[in-house]
């Protein structure tokens, strides 16, 4: 160190002593004004994940670092610690914690009737799960026992917050000092939090994710809205918008969440810091796409006991691949470039945290990216970096001192935190191990043997039966005595050689000893070596049975030959009839066709189907497969602003099994436990893709409409008699207010856009409802409703509020009293989407008849079959033959119920249900009669990408088994963790119409 | 009390009085029809005859001589079928109407040990469920109810009959036990939860172990009447058979093994999901199986997804003894989905007239009633439909007539006619 630096040096001790005084206490006694200066020698000094010294000394004053060196220049008045080689870090930074918080309970709800509105007192949100105005700093106080879990882990300081609601207030930054709680908090609020999740409210809504994610719409459109309005006062928006600046940490559960909390960032510019749950490896191209930093637990699974090889078969096959490849999660960020801060939150244990961060080291995760995202990554995030994160000088001293590499075996002596230590394990200085000659009146020159651990030595003396143990080593002093309490002793180590000290015998005389030392025992620790096992497990997609390994599925180039083919077109069934698809389209249709017209030689595939029947693919007008957490925002008579479009679940294998039933395509509607219900979404089964890829593009906007036994709640128990409307009557008029309010919403907005420039410029706009948006598209006809209905006043009422607003409705699902309207029906212009045979289940069934389809198909009103059911959805031609057996319906037409008549209801008939030149190539291939039941699907296209394959099924299943058995293997190996898992069997969630699950 | 027995007995004789009771019918040919036995047999130009509510004649038309005089009526059914009555085992057809309206649900008693009661006598004959269903074929119904351990008894019965007494064809038939499922579902039907370990399995297998010693003891002989004692008598005798209710492999080796500890002589397991995974123990303890509706989805998002479609052939390779039903959500009025259920698993590898055994004489077997139905040969109960298409094709299945006990029955149901009245309107 030069002259100068010394200087600076000086200069800044005296400068942080003036900061380090306890200003603003009133002390109880003499304060302690000396800071002492510590002076860590002959340290291997980490001071950052890029920098290291390997022989220097740190020095701190207070509670800050002024001096990182390998200077040999210590300030005169300083502490020496000869570190003897020992490893020094910054000390961890945790941003995903609730350290110092009161535990949040969810209180019994014993009020008999649902909560629909808030309960809470104050001018706040009308949602008890939206409160940005929570601030964990108000809250916060230190905490001993939760702070030596962290401080053990190499932790010194946490942003923490209370983990509950969706918008969840601010965070605090805090160091794990045990000073008071205003010293101990480094920022008050340092960070927002929010989630999908809506924690201990006691309110109803929402009740779904769908639901959670329009209540975080409209809230931050609200906040903005709020800003520009005087009506009231909401101390929730008023929160929000002044911690607008702070960084938006959003935590989801999900691997699927980081999708749907990217259109949310897109859509209000906002920039997200993703606490994700450790699953990233699996969808790692969204967690990209989001470019927003994450943080990630390491709660790797435990393995499972697969001692039992019938209980094995319940594990999923995707959760033994998340076994193997969670702990490659963090190394598959990092070499995606991914910013990622590492949490040692979502552990079961804490004593797992190094023991998984090892792990992930092993697995390829660079001690550098391990070490950056636990200090300077998450500094940065918060913008504490100027204060906290690597070993710099005027930085404040959180660091600790190990005894070698953390990343490999080392350990934890002292992790100080704000320049104060704290003892994690003593550094066990005095090793008594070795040979000794023992003397005293009754023994002479017996030998000794101390071996055993050098924290917890054992000691044998051989002329004695057993084997007395040191029972206690604290320092230099010793205390040894017999199992059998016939010699007690206790005794001190001199001078690295002798032991003296005094024993009782069993008649409880005293003796003095002396224990003289020979010779020490050698020490034989293997050395440690990391052995890095890089190889990256296949990651399929979906990383599931059935999902693609490496090569997805492109847009084939086939000749179907000879097929027998339902055109759906005016051309009726054709035998002997080629089909040509490329590029994801039907190109040509007709015999003989000449595949080199359209392609060179190797370019395309020819498949005989001469003893085939080729169709385009069935669509489902009604389904609930494929959809994340809920199918019904029922907590509320209207929900127009949900949308099924944000909860699209690509990972769902019901869409497999759809693809091998021939199905295609359907609409994923909201359920009907409400009237007016959520925005529907219309995708392709193009399993092995993401969500948003599934949905079609440029498909018309629909929404889910509801009537009857569940919009009244008549079948949900007697508590359940509060929301309104509680029956068919009540059903009307939330129709009519819900569209009146539309109208008063939509002339707001007309009248607000009419006014001229000037004069608009200081007009606050109105409010903009994100439900009123929808119900105004309706009655612009630009959202279609599909709606359940099922008894024929209903259905006629809803078309009078139709017909009196000026809107059609598109489709009446279910519908299974259509066919006594079926002729208002065709007059109003709706179609019908049916059951083919489902009745008696709930009253208003009681009239529902296997023939309706037909009945209305012949009063020409447009009639599709569904399923609403993950199990029919695979079996819709079958349900399509019903009408056949029970109403006469012909064949053609019967296969047009599920094929071109769903997609002319969803307005997809341009591009999809039938087989005509320039259509998308959804094609599939029938073992026979596709109206048969004994008729199998051979080959499903989806945009001429072959997704189900009878051949190549029975391959997978090959391919799982094997696939299933390498990793039970690797189980069985495994001696990571005693802690086995056991298996249990899986269930499936499945959604129906009124399947009222909570998120 | 022993005068209560013996009323009881009284009334049981009374019961096989009517149950006997015989139509008296002329003779009446079918010629030329395809006739699917019901036992794996079929007669593509056949003739049958039934006299007296009992098939006489079943043969090959072209190998015997008819004379015309000896019949009062002949049908010509020539490109039509002709199959024995569909048999839908565990249903609750005829003890509920409207699943939602809990005034029309009468499978499912309170408490948890009820094999007294009796489904035949809360049988509703003009249910206008069961109307729909024999329109399909499906003519007869094991009728049981539902819940707790033991749910109760099961009966026999023909859907059709003015009261529960003519439409009862076998009384009292079994018990149905549900057995401890090692691991159950929580939640329910609106909330649906996960599967949980039962840490109270084998305590309760203690409980229904303890509960059959006393039955033993009390069928051994008893001088008071014991209503609950006094149903399961019947499961020792041999006269009454044990249907236990389970799916999981280690629930029914655990099942069998307690069948086998109790010398149960007449047992069935219903459900048995994994039973190709214990087939040879199966095979050894000769225990036939009701199995889970067809038309279902893989137990497992692994499982092969035609799994539930190709269980019902691979247990026929192997020889075990098993029947089709419609048993799960919406199983009354989805009965009448029975014989396509035998269609599909036509597709996935099942000899079509195995297939048709699997909803005839299978069923007729396993539930003990083969001595008198199930299928179509001489002597036994003309209970048996023609349809002019295949039967277990939805695409074909069109019933024209059905014959119950040799008798004509009304196949016109409440869906019919609101079909005519608004088709015609």
């Amino acid at each position: 160190m030069s002259i100068r630096n010394y200087f600076i040096l000086l200069f800044m001790i005296f400068h942080f002593v003036a900061l380090l005084a306890q200003e603003g206490f009133q002390v109880n006694g003499v304060q302690n004004n000396f800071k002492p200066t510590f002076a860590f020698t002959n340290a291997y000094i980490v001071v950052s994940p890029e920098k290291v010294i390997e022989k220097g000394t740190l020095i701190i004053k207070g509670d800050r670092i002024i001096s990182v060196d390998t200077t040999t220049l210590i300030p005169k008045d300083a502490i020496i610690i000869d570190l003897n080689g020992d490893y020094i870090y910054p000390s961890f930074i945790d941003l995903y914690s609730n350290y110092g918080l009161p535990k949040i309970e969810k209180k019994n709800n014993n009020y008999y009737s649902p909560q629909y509105e808030s309960n809470k007192k104050g001018a706040y949100h009308w949602n008890q799960a939206i409160h940005p105005e929570i601030n964990a700093s108000s809250n916060f106080n230190t905490n001993k026992e939760e702070r030596e879990n962290y401080i053990k882990n190499g932790f010194g300081s946490v942003l923490t917050h209370f983990q509950d609601g969706i918008f969840r207030g601010t965070g605090t930054f805090v160091l794990l000092s045990d000073k008071s709680n205003q010293e101990s908090m480094l920022e008050a609020k340092a960070a927002t939090f929010y989630s999908f999740k809506k924690g201990v409210s006691t309110q109803k809504n929402p009740s779904s994710l769908m639901g959670s994610i329009a209540l975080i719409r409209q809230s931050l459109l609200d906040a903005e809205w709020y800003e520009t309005q005087k009506e009231q006062t909401n101390l929730s928006y008023y929160s929000y918008n002044n911690t607008n600046d702070l960084p938006k940490v959003f935590s989801v559960t999900d691997v699927l969440d980081y999708q749907r909390v990217h259109k949310i960032a897109d859509e209000f510019e906002i920039e997200f810091i993703i606490k994700g749950n450790g699953k990233e490896y699996s969808r790692i191209q969204e967690v990209i796409n989001t470019s927003s930093p994450v943080i990630i637990p390491i709660n790797f699974p435990n393995p499972y006991d697969v001692s039992n090889p019938e209980a094995t078969e319940w594990i999923s096959l995707s959760k033994l691949k998340d076994w193997e490849t969670s702990p490659f999660n963090p190394v598959i960020l990092a070499n995606n470039n991914i910013e990622f801060c590492i949490t040692s939150s979502d552990l079961k244990n804490e004593n797992d945290f190094f023991k998984n961060l090892k792990l992930a080291i092993k697995k390829g995760l660079k001690k550098s990216d391990a070490l950056a995202s636990l200090t300077i990554n998450p500094a940065k995030i918060v913008n504490l970096d100027s204060e906290i994160g690597v070993l710099e000088v005027g930085k404040i001293a959180n660091f600790f001192i190990a005894s070698n590499d953390v990343f490999e075996n080392g350990i934890i002596y002292e992790n100080w935190i704000a320049g104060e230590k704290n003892i994690i394990t003593k550094k066990s200085l005095i090793d008594i191990r070795g040979y000794y000659t023992l003397n005293s009146t009754e023994f002479k020159n017996e030998l000794v043997k101390i071996t055993g651990k050098k924290e917890n030595p054992e000691l044998i003396i051989y002329s004695l039966d057993s084997l007395p143990l040191i029972s206690k080593i604290v320092g230099s002093n010793i205390n040894i005595s017999l199992k059998n309490g016939s010699f007690r002793a206790t005794g001190k180590y001199y001078n690295n050689e002798t032991i003296k000290g005094r024993y009782q015998n069993i008649d409880g005389a005293f003796y003095n000893f002396i224990m003289i030392k020979d010779s020490t025992i050698e020490e034989k620790e293997s050395a440690f070596s990391l052995e890095i096992e890089n190889n990256i497990p296949a990651i399929w997609t979906p990383n599931k049975s059935y999902g693609f390994n490496k090569n997805k599925p492109i847009p084939e180039s086939v000749l179907f030959k000879n097929a027998t083919v339902w055109t759906n077109e005016k051309e009726g069934v054709l035998l002997n009839t080629d089909v040509i698809i490329s590029n994801g389209k039907i190109i040509a249709i007709g015999t003989l066709l000449n595949p080199f017209n359209y392609f060179k030689e190797g370019e395309f595939k020819t498949i005989d189907a001469s003893t085939m029947h080729l169709t385009c693919g069935i669509i489902d007008e009604h389904s609930h497969i494929a959809i994340s957490r809920g199918v019904n925002e029922g907590t509320q008579a209207v929900s127009a602003e949900v949308r099924i479009g944000d909860v699209i679940n690509p990972t769902d294998h019901n869409i497999y099994r759809q693809l091998a039933g021939g199905t295609v395509a359907a609409q994923l509607l909201h359920g009907s436990a409400n009237p007016i219900g959520g925005q529907s979404a219309i995708i392709k089964f193009r399993w092995g893709q993401s969500a948003e890829e599934m949905k079609i593009k440029n498909a018309d906007e629909f929404i889910k409409f509801a009537l009857g036994e569940n919009v009244k709640q008549s079948n949900w128990g007697d508590q359940e008699r509060v929301r309104f409307p509680q029956t068919r009557m009540g059903v009307e008029q939330i129709f009519y207010d819900a569209f009146y309010r539309a109208l008063e919403y939509e002339k707001s907005w007309i009248e607000y856009n009419k006014l001229p420039i000037k004069k608009k410029r200081i007009t606050p706009p109105p409010r903009e409802d994100l439900e009123l948006n929808a119900l105004v598209e309706i009655l612009n006809s630009e959202r279609f409703i599909t709606c359940h209905s099922y008894v024929q006043s209903e259905i006629n009422m809803l078309m009078h509020v139709a017909d009196s607003m000026g809107f059609k409705i598109n489709t009446f699902t279910h519908i299974l009293e259509g066919y006594k309207v079926a002729k208002k029906m065709k007059e109003h212009g709706a179609g019908g989407s049916t059951f083919s045979d489902w009745w008696a289940y709930k009253f208003e069934v009681n009239d529902a008849i296997p023939h309706n389809a037909t009945l209305l198909n012949n009063n020409e009103v447009l009639t599709a079959i569904n399923s609403d059911d993950a199990e029919m959805g695979r079996r819709l031609n079958q349900e399509a033959a019903k009408a056949i057996k029970y109403g006469g319906t012909s064949e053609e037409d019967a296969w047009k119920m599920v094929t071109l008549n769903p997609a002319k209801l969803l307005h997809l008939d341009d591009r999809m249900g039938s087989i005509k030149v320039g259509k998308d190539a959804d094609i599939v291939l029938w073992t026979e009669n596709p109206l048969s039941v004994y008729s199998k699907v051979i080959q499903t296209y989806v945009d001429g990408k072959l997704l189900f394959d009878i051949k190549k099924d029975l391959e997978l299943r090959q391919r799982d088994l094997k696939e299933r058995m390498r990793i039970i293997q690797l189980i069985s190996e495994d001696k990571t963790s005693k802690n086995k898992k056991q298996p249990k069997p899986e269930k499936e969630k499945l959604y129906h119409c009124d399947d009222r699950d909570e998120e | 009390m022993i005068e209560m027995k013996s009323k009881i007995t009284v009334i049981l004789l009374c019961l096989v009085l009517f149950s006997t009771k015989v139509y008296s019918q002329k003779p009446i040919l079918f010629i030329g029809g395809t006739a699917h036995l019901g036992n794996g047999k079929v007669i593509k130009n056949s003739a049958v005859s039934i006299n007296n509510g009992k098939f006489d004649i079943v043969a090959d038309a072209s190998l015997i001589r008819i004379d015309p005089s000896a019949f009062d009526t002949i049908h010509r059914i020539y490109d039509k079928h002709i199959y024995p009555a569909f048999i839908v085992p565990n249903t609750t057809l005829g003890i509920t109407e409207i699943s939602a309206v809990r005034a029309t649900n009468d499978y499912n008693e309170t408490g948890n040990i009820n094999p007294n009661v009796r489904s035949q006598i809360a049988y509703n004959t003009d249910s206008k469920i069961s109307k729909t269903i024999r329109s399909n074929g499906v003519l007869i119904a094991q009728v049981t109810p539902r819940g707790g351990r033991i749910s109760g008894q099961s009966s026999i019965m023909y859907l059709d009959g003015w009261n529960w007494e003519d439409a009862t064809l076998k009384a009292d038939d079994g018990i149905h036990v549900n057995w401890p499922e090692s691991y159950y579902e929580t939640g329910w039907w609106a909330n649906p939860g996960g599967i949980k370990e039962n840490k109270s399995y084998s305590k309760q297998i203690d409980e229904l172990t303890q509960l059959f010693n006393k039955a033993k003891a009390y069928s051994n002989g008893s001088n008071i009447i014991d209503l609950k004692m006094e149903s399961m008598k019947g499961l020792f005798e041999g006269n009454k058979t044990l249907y236990v209710h389970c799916d999981y492999s280690g629930d029914m080796r655990d099942a069998i093994e307690f069948i086998n500890n109790f010398n149960i002589e007449k047992k069935v397991i219903i459900g048995g999901e994994d039973a190709l995974k214990i087939k040879d123990l199966i095979k050894k303890n000769n225990i036939p199986i009701i199995l889970n509706r067809v038309h279902r989805l893989p137990d497992s998002q692994d499982n092969a997804i035609d799994a539930p479609f190709t269980q019902a052939y691979k247990l026929q390779k192997e020889g075990i003894l098993f029947c089709l039903s419609y048993s799960g959500s919406m199983e009354a009025m989805g009965a009448r989905n029975l014989p396509f259920t035998a269609g599909t698993t036509v597709a996935y590898g099942q000899e079509y007239e195995d297939a048709v055994k699997s909803i005839t004489l299978n069923p007729a077997k396993i539930l003990g009633i083969d001595d008198i139905l199930g299928s179509v040969e001489k002597g036994k109960e003309a209970t048996f439909f023609i349809s002019t298409g295949d039967a277990l094709d939805m695409k074909t299945n069109s019933i024209e007539s059905a014959y119950i006990k040799g008798k004509s029955i009304n196949l016109n149901n409440h869906q019919k006619d609101l079909f005519r009245m608004y088709n015609n309107r």
